[in-house]
């Protein structure tokens, strides 16, 4: 009898073979799971890497474009390109002696030349990445919950006809 | 019992074990192997690039904001043989473009099988290919592919041939100013610097600071590159519009007067700002590799601070100073010109310029008729060697001027205790000649007598522009050799004797002071009396000085005297200039005055 109970307690092989296979299959989700991820985030990594050498080489197309562009727009406001051109609508220099001199207060002919820029009073303090990017998995979690339930998503408000 | 298949399991099993065994010695291996540093350093290679890159030159401005030296975008043009299939086609698109390049050489480079064994898949062609060559071959390559697709074949090709942007150095002005600016040899990154003038003088600002950073080839780990500063950019004391003027003067005093080379120099000598400052032989610096061509031999590049010369009777304003202001002599004290001759110590005789005795002789009346007998008679029995000298070295002869310009030269100043000096250069040296100053150190000397006494440092750079902050350069009074009323005695009798002399230099309207130079040229056989430097250094308005004017011309032929050659290049020159800093004639500035 006590040999007969022993058997009446042991799992059928097929349940045991799909417990097994279940466990594998369990198993090779979770390992999908964490490579798709993996995939996933790595993937916008080297799309964000290659995106960044993208911009470099954009600021430096754009640099060069603006070095070219100073440069053409000096050689069109060349001294001699603009003596040429005033000489060629009729101007000439000034004969001293028929001028007439207005005296304008607070006027002066030469200026201080400013090229740099005005200085910034105020320092912006906002933080330059997102919170999301440096804090752990559980911080995010956390505070992402207490916001929804401190702020559930609401309606806006928009008719809809 | 063994199942079945069981000893092909194993041999199989072992094969693979073994296969796996050896794999993994022949790593450890080849980490013992003298490959092994090789392979570290290809592996190293493989990560990424590690480059050196310059900031951008920085900007030179005149005063008012008009760009004199910049930056402009030229192609390194090279043949990457990874992606030739196509050299007949890329030899001749680069030699119908570029003249200098030869077909065969392109085409022997740009074909693999004649490149051997060679592990070199990238090479220069040419560098600094203009803007508008690139887009050329741009063209030319969009229609070949059209015709690609049309004839649905694979040629003409111009894939291989690469064109990569970098920065060379661009006056937009031309030849304007180029003797201030000096040059950037921009044609060898690694040993570019910048060549006479501010190009020198201010190089390490100008170019900033060049920063190594890797470049990975890993996508993972790339990051924005850091941000690099670009050198710091220049405002100039020059106005443009003067130095349009002065170098177009300078052109037509030359033709006129068939001197040989001639500069000019305008300055501020309230503030020592250098406004203009021509000198010849001109040069174009975006061809800067034609130097040796313009400047031979010793050819100084800016005559203004690099050549020092016998300035004559333009002295005379330093003794003159310095007799007044030692107050051993004042306006109206007398000489006594009765023979025409002065002897030295009983040995050396001087004469006047033109041989004659010119009788008794007021201190204005010897300025007036420039008469070396009378100057040398101040320096030898008033001021005598201990007083003259001290006034020379007090006024900067002798010593650079320190003005911020690369290769000034300086002669020094022949003393008393120096054993070369005699007696008679006690005498020679108050009328200017056996003395040897530059223009610019003439200039800073007599703005102290434009200036209440206060000699300005020379200065060509106005502010600095750098990390986005504008730093001003202050004036600086380098020595004050004479009182206030010395120098406004001087320039009054200097205004009276211009006005008496009916001189050339005499501008309508404007009360000027100012003095005539001829000069002897030494040479080997002794000093040539039919060719001299002449020079004329006047300011104004006497009043209130806003400008001192240098002129030098060397070896004018159609007349030997600076009053017939240099003054009226100086008036030339002041009825543009007064125009261009907006200076009223003085009566009309005296009824603003007073009202």
């Amino acid at each position: 009898m006590k040999k007969n109970l022993l058997q009446a307690y042991k799992q059928a092989p097929w349940r045991v073979q799909v417990q097994w296979i279940g466990l594998f299959l369990l198993g090779l989700v979770l390992v999908a799971a964490i490579t798709g991820v993996y995939l996933n985030i790595s993937a916008q990594a080297a799309d964000t890497g290659r995106k960044i050498q993208g911009l470099e080489s954009d600021i430096d197309d754009i640099m060069n474009d603006i070095a070219s562009l100073t440069t053409d727009l000096a050689v069109a406001r060349a001294e001699n390109t603009m003596l040429s051109r005033a000489n060629e609508l009729g101007f000439s220099l000034l004969d001293p002696r028929s001028a007439i001199y207005l005296e304008i207060p607070g006027y002066d002919p030469d200026e201080k030349l400013v090229l740099a820029p005005k200085r910034l009073t105020t320092i912006s303090e906002a933080p330059s990445i997102k919170a999301s990017y440096t804090q752990s998995l559980w911080d995010w979690f956390s505070e992402t919950f207490w916001n929804i339930s401190r702020n559930p998503p609401q309606s806006t408000g928009e008719q809809v006809p | 019992m063994k199942p079945p298949f069981y000893t092909r399991f194993v041999f199989v099993a072992l094969v693979c074990a073994l296969l796996g065994i050896a794999i993994i010695i022949q790593m450890v291996r080849i980490n013992y192997t003298s490959y092994a540093d090789d392979l570290m350093t290809k592996s190293i290679d493989y990560q990424g690039v590690h480059k050196l890159v310059y900031p951008a030159r920085g900007t030179i401005y005149d005063r008012s904001g008009s760009i004199l030296a910049t930056n402009q975008i030229g192609y390194e043009l090279g043949i990457d043989l990874k992606f030739v299939n196509d050299p007949e086609s890329i030899a001749f698109a680069v030699t119908s473009l570029i003249d200098r390049l030869d077909y065969a050489q392109i085409y022997g480079l740009a074909s693999i099988e004649s490149r051997g064994e060679s592990e070199n898949r990238y090479f220069v062609l040419t560098s600094y290919v203009s803007k508008e060559k690139i887009q050329e071959l741009e063209t030319l390559e969009e229609s070949y592919a059209l015709r690609r697709e049309q004839n649905k074949t694979t040629k003409p090709n111009l894939s291989g041939l690469v064109w990569t942007p970098m920065q060379q150095r661009a006056y937009p002005e031309g030849n304007l100013a180029a003797n201030v600016l000096g040059f950037y040899n921009y044609f060898s990154r690694e040993t570019a610097q910048g060549v006479y003038g501010i190009e020198e003088a201010y190089n390490t600002l100008l170019s900033g600071r060049p920063q190594y950073i890797f470049m990975p080839n890993n996508p993972y780990l790339v990051e924005a590159l850091p941000n690099i500063e670009p050198g710091a950019s220049l405002v100039l004391t020059i106005d443009r519009e003067i130095q349009k003027m002065l170098e177009d003067t300078l052109v037509e005093a030359l033709e006129w007067s068939g001197a040989e080379n001639g500069t000019i120099i305008v300055a501020d000598p309230e503030t020592g700002e250098i406004l203009g400052m021509a000198s010849t032989p001109f040069f174009n610096p975006n061809e800067y590799w034609t130097y040796q061509e313009t400047f031979s031999g010793i050819t100084p590049y800016n005559r203004a601070v690099g050549s020092a010369y016998e300035p004559g009777s333009v002295f005379k304003v330093i003794t003159m100073a310095a007799a007044l202001d030692s107050g051993v002599a004042t306006p109206d004290s007398t000489y006594n010109d009765a023979t025409g001759v002065y002897w030295v110590a009983d040995s050396w005789p001087i004469y006047n310029w033109n041989m004659g005795a010119w009788g008794e002789q007021t201190m204005t009346g010897c300025m007036q008729y420039s008469l070396n007998v009378c100057l040398a008679y101040i320096a030898d029995e008033l001021l005598q060697e201990d007083l003259f000298y001290q006034y020379l070295q007090a006024f900067g002869f002798g010593r650079s001027t320190g003005i911020d310009l690369a290769a000034e030269a300086n002669y020094p100043l022949r003393l008393p205790e120096n054993n070369q000096w005699v007696e008679l250069d006690l005498a020679t040296n108050s009328f200017g000649q056996g003395i040897a100053v530059t223009p610019i150190q003439m200039v800073t000397a007599i703005s102290a007598v434009a200036n209440e006494g206060n000699m300005m440092m020379p200065h060509i750079v106005k502010s600095v522009v750098d990390r986005g902050q504008q730093y001003d350069v202050s004036p600086q009074i380098i020595n004050t050799p004479i009182s206030a009323e010395t120098a406004e005695t001087l320039t009054e009798m200097l205004t009276f004797t211009l006005e008496e002399e009916a001189s050339l230099a005499l501008v309508e309207g404007y009360r000027l002071a100012g003095k005539t130079g001829t000069a002897e040229i030494p040479t080997e056989g002794g000093y040539t009396s039919s060719l001299t430097n002449t020079s004329f250094v006047g300011w104004g308005p006497s009043d209130d000085p806003k400008f001192l004017v240098y002129v030098w011309l060397e070896k004018p032929t159609i007349s030997k005297w600076g009053s017939e050659v240099a003054a009226p290049i100086f008036r030339n020159v002041v009825e543009k200039l007064v125009v261009l800093m907006k200076l009223p004639p003085d009566d009309i500035n005296q009824e603003i005055v007073n009202e």
